[in-house]
């Protein structure tokens, strides 16, 4: 058995169809996730009340279930609950932006809660505002700390746009599928798309890795 | 749009076995594909950090090949492609149960390759004055220690486990998420059965998670003799839920 690369060079076209609908589902579960995750880490924060309790449940549910429910439910319970028809690729995204933000929000709450409570005292004692306090003080700090497990985070959500080929979505994973099964070279669209994720991701763990290490030296 | 009094939940009644069977299949992947992936990591770890460059650089590129591309795909490739390579195939049960094993060991070898640096060298050093092997020093001096500080990501590998083993149903495994499609489409009753079905992986997460939470309790404490913090690393694998 040879690889025979030519077939999937023939079919770049459709490989390419099926990355642009990977990127579309990435990006929206990430602009849906992230305003998302901000509230529920909002909520958090308060550490008691009603909004706190309701943002621990979601967090502790929505990272409980797996994605690929929730993307089964999304897909086939939503249209007769809501009454409308709406796309795999919309369910789907949804479904994964509801489980992000659940990750995002304990990203964004262990970044703040990173911020030595002298800092707040400090800030407060000079008489900044809530505004300052977050903008100039509590966030720069929490950002840092937020990166690295941010970018992995990324990594993660990439790879979960895979599971939206289970309901049929034709992103980049599928199409190998079905390319796959039509020209019955499973092995060379499969392996090819597997490289494709493999050489995105593995930069961006690398530069979350440096970022940590870099991170850690500074804290020394 | 259909309104709750309209819900009718005897298909799932009428399909209970063959849901049940869905479910211990779950479970029985799951528990199968992570007591395998332990030592398996474990090894894979010892090789990573003492091996020769020749098992060393084979084991990081397997570890993250295995991390850095989707479940989905290498389930699907090795059940589809590999056989091309190898000349026989599997059955998607075996497939699936190689695909989630390889999963899950590259991540526990992550994590047990952090515990074990994690453990100073006075340790290794303090082991070899008393004229002990490096084998004995890993098994009777090292080891105990790192368990402490691995098991809570471990146990967090675990839910995650629990959670991965749903994304087998793609081969042809009757798994609890296949046996609800299969039902679905069956009886037409998407709402009923696939909410059951997201409440059932609710509560078996949750009732991992619980004992997640015992064990890490238990390990906290054995950190506190051993008076080893958790490393950075780690804190993060432990959020993290593989895909």
């Amino acid at each position: 058995m040879t690889f025979q690369w030519d077939v999937v060079l023939d079919r770049l076209p459709d490989l390419w169809l099926g990355a642009q609908v990977t990127v579309l589902a990435f990006l929206v579960a990430l602009g849906l996730g992230l305003p998302l995750g901000a509230v529920l880490c909002a909520g958090r924060l308060r550490g008691r009340g009603l909004w706190a309790g309701l943002a621990g449940a979601y967090i502790g549910v929505f990272r409980t279930i797996p994605e690929i429910v929730l993307i089964f439910w999304m897909f086939y319970c939503l249209p007769p609950l809501l009454g409308v028809t709406v796309s795999g690729l919309w369910t789907g995204s949804l479904a994964l932006a509801l489980v992000a933000a659940a990750y995002l929000a304990e990203i964004m709450r262990a970044g703040v809660q990173s911020v030595a409570p002298g800092q707040w005292e400090a800030a407060s004692a000079l008489g900044l505002g809530r505004w300052p306090l977050w903008a100039r003080v509590v966030l720069p700090q929490a950002l840092k700390v937020a990166t690295p497990p941010f970018i992995n985070f990324l990594t993660e959500l990439l790879k979960g746009t895979t599971l939206l080929a289970t309901v049929g979505v034709a992103d980049l994973a599928l199409k190998a599928y079905v390319l796959g099964a039509q020209t019955f070279r499973y092995l060379e669209f499969l392996t090819a798309v597997a490289l494709v994720y493999f050489v995105i991701i593995f930069p961006v763990a690398r530069l979350a890795d440096m970022v940590e290490r870099r991170l850690a030296r500074g804290q020394r | 749009m259909t309104d709750l009094g309209s819900l009718d939940f005897s298909a799932i009644w009428k399909f209970r076995e063959a849901l049940a069977w869905g479910l211990l299949t779950t479970i029985w992947m799951g528990v199968v594909a992570f007591a395998l992936a332990v030592p398996g990591g474990t090894l894979l770890a010892l090789g990573r950090l003492y091996g020769p460059w020749w098992l060393r650089l084979p084991v990081l590129a397997f570890v993250d090949v295995i991390r850095f591309t989707p479940l989905l795909v290498q389930a699907v490739w090795i059940h589809f492609a590999l056989p091309a390579l190898t000349g026989y195939s599997t059955s998607a049960t075996v497939s699936g149960l190689v695909a989630l094993t390889l999963h899950v060991s590259a991540y526990a070898c992550e994590i047990m390759r952090s515990g074990i640096q994690a453990i100073g060298k006075g340790q290794w050093e303090a082991s070899r004055s008393l004229g002990l092997h490096r084998p004995a020093t890993f098994r009777l001096v090292v080891l105990p220690q790192v368990w402490p500080i691995v098991m809570p990501p471990l146990a967090g590998a675990a839910v995650a486990t629990l959670k991965l083993t749903a994304i087998l149903g793609i081969l042809a495994i009757d798994d609890l998420m296949k046996v609800a499609s299969r039902v679905n489409s069956f009886a037409f009753r998407p709402v009923e059965v696939f909410t059951v079905v997201a409440l059932v992986y609710l509560l078996l997460g949750l009732l991992l998670q619980w004992g997640a939470g015992a064990v890490e309790r238990r390990a906290a404490r054995a950190r506190l003799r051993i008076a080893a913090p958790l490393p950075t690393d780690l804190r993060r694998q432990t959020v993290e839920a593989a895909t």
